[in-house]
């Protein structure tokens, strides 16, 4: 029996939906806290919380949990909104109410998660967001009928347009009853009868709340096979009972695998039923044609390297004005700095390390917001989830299937978001494959390595009039990010992570017009991240640096013989046997160095040493291409060592925080440790190879 | 009559069907279930192509490869 007290004191509610029911949205009009709104299945893949605003002086603090399907999880994070429902995750009280987000157009394959919900018997509101998108579709929908059905307030909201949150807001703060309606759909009786059973004894035997028991219950009888010897949190007696059950059951010629589902939707269609009206569309729509072209088995894929090409050559191109305006600025702030500040070591100090190291990273700012504003126009308009169904051809060529794609895609911007993406992949070995070759696409912080050597070293050609040089560079960079990915992706399914993909099966969200807003909310974040990093950790390395590259002071020497002889000098002369196979000389080497936990430091260190080393007037990409190696009169920098760097930044794993990611995703240091090797190995390996092809080929 | 059952996979673009029967993997047929893909619910395919399709259900678009949709018994939608 259900308790219909309304609850006293709501402090913290949880949010949850389906995938792009527009959750994350509701969240943001309720919060006001701004967060990434993505439209493929699985973006929200951590807990997020918020703070609605408080009426009669109480806060209530609301948790957006990730889009799931149902509660019986088979992915990791569905896996948490069970958790956290049934108050098993560490660390997260049980929420004192749900509210559950509801799509008005799609209103019987979301009821099946609120049957869920309700059914575990907290205090829940539903709410029935899109109702615009439902009333379009010819969708409609008695929202009494429906809340009478349900047993729960039902408020119609249209997130993107804040309509329906102060209504949603009021329910909250009046204090929701659980539903009086729980389970209400039919089981079997004899089925019934074991699964009240089966509850009683988990109750009595592990003490489990009732709403556990029931879960815990649910999950035993639907599942293929009885729990095992290794279970240790189920009793043996259970285990023998549970092992009777599916015996009993099976003999029966009861499928126990959708009993539960078929009598959860027959009680949903009579919900329907009595609170709505089907959707009246037929023929085929304009989104009909789009699909069939964009995941067209030849259109789509040139499509889709079609807008990539475009993507890169866009990010070169357009931010070329703004990143000159920096670098003026930043020129003009040092000359007029270094006017103001009497020669010597605090003149140094700020002109060569900081404002040069600091300078030589920020320019880059332009094409970071560049590629952003690109991939968030690509997962907001629907474009994403319709890749990945277009890669899922090459994907499973190599042993993954195109879901793993989403993750490799979201890496194009930092591997950590990525990483987390692959929650939504079910199958472990998949997910693990995933995680360990998505840090070789291409993040947002080789870009600054790469735009640095592109510029100074590959000339400027214009390549059938249309795509310049630069550009097709920046491209096959990117790509071969891609190529080594999938390589290492087929060399690990093929040797110790050997097993079989589950085929392709996801949803496609609805296309849609990108919000500009989402888009430029988006960029400011990425921007200000970036520039928070340019402001502490690479301030603080550049400071460092200079000093190491400052001392100890050697007298009577030229700035060359100086930065030589002091302690990074010292350091890059020592590991330049190791680095010299791959055409790198010792001031490389620092970079190398420098640049172990964050590749982008490699810019600014290339600005402080250069700015120490040449004193001449013009930039540091000049001072670069002046450098001459002392013992063999040739240039220090060349395209061959140029396009060697960057080969190697594609490859190499210089991320301490994406390390420390994989740690905390596959529970243990073998991973991120055997990646660093692996990721190590196969730059050195591949960089060793186009240095000396280069060389033969008389570069 | 007897109803005339077929894959999933031999369904033209454009046409609605009627879910009859699932037959694959326990896990992998509560996963269709809970996606909308229950006996007797309406299917309309959207794209059918060599490897995969992509149907509608609930109003909404799943992408799904070929082996999947195999498993999935339809009959014609009256």
């Amino acid at each position: 029996m259900m308790r219909t007290m309304p609850t006293p004191a709501i402090t913290t509610v949880a949010l949850v939906g389906n995938p792009n029911c527009g959750k994350t949205t509701l969240f943001n009009a309720l919060t006001g806290l701004r967060q990434k709104v993505g439209n493929y299945p699985g973006v929200t893949v951590e807990k997020k919380e918020g703070i609605v605003s408080s009426v009669n002086g109480r806060d209530i603090t609301l948790l957006d949990l990730p889009g799931t399907y149902s509660l019986i999880a088979s992915s990791p994070d569905e896996q948490v909104v069970a958790d956290v429902l049934l108050g098993s995750l560490k660390n997260t009280p049980v929420p004192d109410a749900v509210i559950c987000v509801v799509d008005a157009s799609n209103l019987e394959r979301n009821l099946y998660l609120v049957s869920q919900i309700i059914d575990h018997g907290l205090p829940t509101i539903v709410a029935l967001n899109m109702m615009d998108v439902a009333e379009q579709s010819g969708v409609r929908i008695d929202v009494r009928h429906l809340s009478d059905a349900l047993g729960v307030p039902v408020i119609p909201t249209v997130a993107k347009k804040n309509k329906g949150t102060d209504d949603l807001r009021a329910a909250l703060l009046a204090g929701p009853a659980p539903s009086s309606r729980a389970m209400q759909w039919t089981l079997p009786e004899t089925v019934q009868r074991e699964l009240d059973e089966l509850s009683g004894m988990l109750s009595a035997a592990h003490k489990y709340r009732s709403v556990v028991a029931h879960h815990t219950a649910l999950l035993l009888l639907s599942s293929p096979a009885a729990p095992d010897e290794g279970r240790t949190d189920i009793s043996p007696e259970i285990r023998a009972h549970v092992r009777q059950d599916h015996e009993k059951l099976d003999f029966l010629g009861i499928d126990r695998y959708s009993v539960f589902i078929e009598a959860r939707y027959k009680w949903i269609k009579q919900v329907c039923a009595y609170a709505s009206s089907p959707s009246l569309s037929t023929g085929a729509s304009l989104s009909d044609r789009v699909d069939a072209v964009l995941t067209h088995k030849f259109w789509g894929v040139l499509i889709f390297f079609a807008l990539m090409s475009v993507m890169f050559q866009m990010i070169f191109s357009w931010a070329e004005l703004p990143m000159d305006l920096i670098g003026h600025g930043f020129d003009a702030v040092s000359a007029r700095v270094g006017s103001v500040i009497p020669p010597g070591d605090v003149h140094d100090l700020i002109v060569n390390g900081v404002i040069s190291g600091v300078g030589a990273v920020v320019m880059f700012l332009p094409q970071i917001l560049l590629l952003f504003f690109f991939l968030s126009i690509l997962e907001d308009s629907g474009y994403m989830s319709r890749a990945a169904y277009v890669m899922d051809r090459i994907m499973s060529s190599v042993g993954l299937h195109g879901k793993s794609f989403i993750p490799m895609l979201s890496s194009f911007a930092c591997a950590i978001p990525g990483i987390m993406a692959t929650r939504t992949i079910e199958h472990p070995k998949d997910r693990l494959v995933t995680i360990l070759v998505s840090p070789l696409m291409s993040c947002s912080a080789r870009l600054p390595v790469y735009a640095l050597m592109i510029a100074a070293f590959i000339p400027q050609y214009t390549l059938l009039g249309v795509v310049s040089l630069p550009g097709v560079v920046l491209i096959s960079l990117y790509a071969l990010g891609l190529v080594a990915a999938l390589a290492m992706a087929w060399t690990l399914k093929k040797t110790f992570l050997k097993g079989t993909s589950l085929p392709f099966l996801m949803e496609l969200p609805p296309y849609k017009m990108p919000s500009l807003k989402s888009t430029a909310i988006h960029m400011w974040e990425r921007g200000f991240i970036f520039l928070k990093k340019a402001g502490t950790i690479i301030l603080g390395i550049s400071i460092v640096l200079w000093f190491l590259a400052t001392y100890p002071k050697t007298e009577n020497a030229t700035p060359s013989e100086r930065l030589a002889q002091s302690f990074v000098g010292r350091a890059g002369k020592f590991i330049e046997p190791a680095i010299k196979p791959l055409g790198f000389d010792w001031k490389i080497g620092i970079g190398l160095l420098s640049s172990l936990l964050q590749r982008e430091v490699f810019v600014s260190t290339m600005g402080t040493i250069y700015n120490i080393q040449d004193d001449s007037a013009g930039s540091m990409r000049e001072a670069m291409q002046r450098d001459v190696n002392p013992d063999t009169g040739k240039p220090v920098f060349t395209a061959l060592t140029a396009i060697c760097i960057m080969v190697y930044y594609v490859l190499a794993m210089q991320c301490l925080s994406t390390l420390v990611v994989v740690r905390r995703e596959t529970n243990s240091w073998k991973w991120p440790a055997f990646q660093f090797f692996y990721m190590s190995a196969l730059a050195y390996a591949v960089t060793f190879g186009v240095y000396r092809a280069g060389l033969m080929l008389g570069y | 009559m007897k109803t005339m059952m077929k894959n999933l996979t031999d369904v033209p673009q454009g046409t609605r069907v009627r879910v009859r029967h699932l037959q694959s993997l326990p896990e992998l047929c509560s996963r269709l279930r809970e996606l909308g893909f229950c006996e007797d619910a309406v299917v309309r395919c959207v794209v059918n192509g060599s490897r995969q399709m992509i149907c509608e259900v609930c109003n909404t678009r799943i992408g799904m490869h070929h082996s999947i949709a195999r498993t999935i018994l339809v009959s014609s939608y009256e």
